[in-house]
């Protein structure tokens, strides 16, 4: 079964079709990315995935998306949320919280555990796979503002795991880090990807290289390739693939 | 060359005149509060903000009614103005594009300037007359009405400066609605909740017009009963200057003092902690 699957999936921002018509299967317990230039619509695809595009109120949403099997939009949207984590492209703890509660915070008001001690394994189970936790275990207490940008990234993706989503999707989580940082958050899609299904959607088709399994090019709103990222990369079958790939477009 | 530079020179000296003329009448204020005011404030001693009021022509006595009936009064403004102003600035910030939610910010930023004195008439019809007394509960819910706007016009903007991406995240954590708004971004924007709150608090403790039809005054009995007339230092100073007799003004000079301390002891920690409120 799929992890996600959308059907003839369009949409508007006011007037303005930004999502033309698209028909994506993503398997499980893959990476997959999203790739294309500026402003070819892969931030607002991923938002139509957890439904987050309800947000902003232009925003107008045709077609389907399937979360294994089920629509999401016959869904409760916060059961989607809670299945379909996010991490974004700005590293997004919040500032007033500790570093422990950052990570407790989608558990607790989900009342997803019993006691304080099932929480504090939780947290320690996520910081751990987000690989963070040798680095903070001793200052949990600390704001989550003091930490650097490519910790705060992490702590957004332990913020996202301890939720157990099945899906997470990732809006160019790397953007504003830097080259070591960006680094450690590729290794770790590497690893947790046995676990679950990650999007990925980002703008650098070395990245996509680097960290997919599977990629699609989005341009102008559609979908112009899609498949594995070794055949994609290797053989593109469109030209605008291949310009895109080489450089000359985006 | 030198026409330029005469030019400037000028400029700058009609500013700093200006500037200077624009500042004067509050360092003049300051002045000639403490000036008159502490003499009394040092004659008086601790009698002077626990006692009653003397009879005319004679001691100086206290100002305990008017100091109690601030309080009360401004506590029971905030009991009754703080909720309804909170969720009135979250609804503005949560909804602005819907009719209502446009409506109440400028209905909002109207009340902030509307004449007091309008809003003391208003709640004399709609409860002084017909309680037919002046009355605690009364002066309390006119000061809440002036309260109001700068609490949820305070409370809309710290929760709109919250950047969008915070929003984004705590919705993406399958937060329900109201967690997010009122666990997440109202903790994320207290310090701008709490500056309002202040701001409106310093306000009608030194508020006199809407208290005039509606507090009725009290300087002999603290506190008789929420049905009851209270005092109000402002609304002291307002009756003592009126009257003929050399002590009431000299205790008029000493409240304005008391006013003035407890105005300053809000705002001045206020405007000092205030850039603060960055996230």
């Amino acid at each position: 079964m799929n992890a996600i699957e959308t059907i003839n999936l369009r949409i508007w921002y006011g007037n303005n079709e930004v999502i033309r018509g698209i028909n994506l299967a993503i398997p499980e317990n893959v990476c997959f990315a999203i790739m294309g230039p500026s402003g070819c619509g892969k931030s607002t695809l991923l938002r139509a995935f957890n439904r987050l595009l309800e947000l902003n109120e232009i925003a107008r949403v045709e077609g389907d998306v399937k979360l294994f099997g089920r629509s999401v939009y016959g869904m409760d949207s916060v059961e989607v949320r809670r299945q379909i984590g996010m991490v974004f492209q700005i590293p997004n703890p919040f500032p007033h919280l500790s570093i422990y509660d950052n990570v407790a915070l989608g558990v607790r008001y989900n009342r997803l555990v019993e006691s304080k001690r099932e929480l504090d394994k939780i947290v320690e189970w996520a910081l751990k796979k987000a690989a963070l936790w040798d680095e903070v275990k001793d200052r949990l207490k600390d704001r989550a503002s003091e930490l650097s940008g490519g910790q705060m990234q992490r702590l957004c993706i332990a913020r996202a795991l301890a939720m157990r989503p099945k899906v997470l999707l990732m809006d160019e989580p790397t953007a504003n880090l830097d080259p070591i940082s960006t680094r450690k958050i590729e290794e770790l899609i590497y690893e947790l990807k046995k676990e679950l299904t990650i999007v990925i959607v980002t703008h650098s088709p070395a990245q996509a290289a680097r960290v997919s399994d599977y990629v699609a090019f989005l341009y102008l709103g559609k979908l112009v390739e899609v498949g594995k990222t070794e055949d994609v990369f290797e053989n593109p079958k469109e030209k605008l693939t291949e310009e895109y790939l080489t450089g000359r477009m985006g | 060359m030198l026409v330029r530079k005469i030019k400037e020179k000028l400029f700058l000296a009609a500013i700093s005149i200006a500037t200077f003329l624009t500042i004067l009448p509050l360092f003049h204020i300051l002045f000639s509060v403490f000036a008159n005011g502490l003499p009394v404030l040092m004659r008086g001693g601790i009698d002077f903000v626990t006692e009653t009021l003397a009879p005319p022509d004679s001691e100086l006595g206290g100002i305990g009614p008017a100091i109690v009936g601030s309080f009360v009064l401004t506590f029971l403004a905030s009991l009754i103005g703080l909720p309804i102003a909170v969720l009135t600035g979250v609804y503005a910030a949560e909804y602005p594009n819907s009719p209502i939610g446009k409506a109440v910010k400028t209905l909002l930023l109207i009340m902030m300037e509307f004449p007091t004195i309008l809003v003391g008439l208003f709640v004399m019809n709609i409860l002084v007359l017909p309680m037919g007394r002046y009355s605690a509960i009364s002066g309390a819910f006119a000061l809440a009405i002036v309260m109001m706007p700068y609490v949820a016009v305070y409370t809309e903007q710290a929760l709109k400066e919250i950047p969008f991406v915070y929003r984004e995240g705590a919705f993406a954590l399958g937060l329900k609605r109201a967690v997010v708004v009122f666990k997440i971004m109202m903790s994320m924007a207290r310090k701008g909740m709490i500056t309002g709150i202040l701001i409106g608090i310093a306000k009608v403790a030194g508020e006199t017009a809407p208290l005039l039809f509606t507090a009725g005054g009290s300087a002999r009995i603290y506190f008789a009963g929420l049905d009851q007339p209270i005092g109000a230092i402002p609304l002291l100073i307002y009756t003592l200057v009126q009257q003929p007799y050399e002590n009431y003004h000299q205790i008029a000079w000493g409240a304005s003092l008391v006013l003035m301390l407890i105005f300053l002891a809000i705002f001045l920690p206020l405007r000092l902690s205030i850039k603060e409120v960055k996230l």
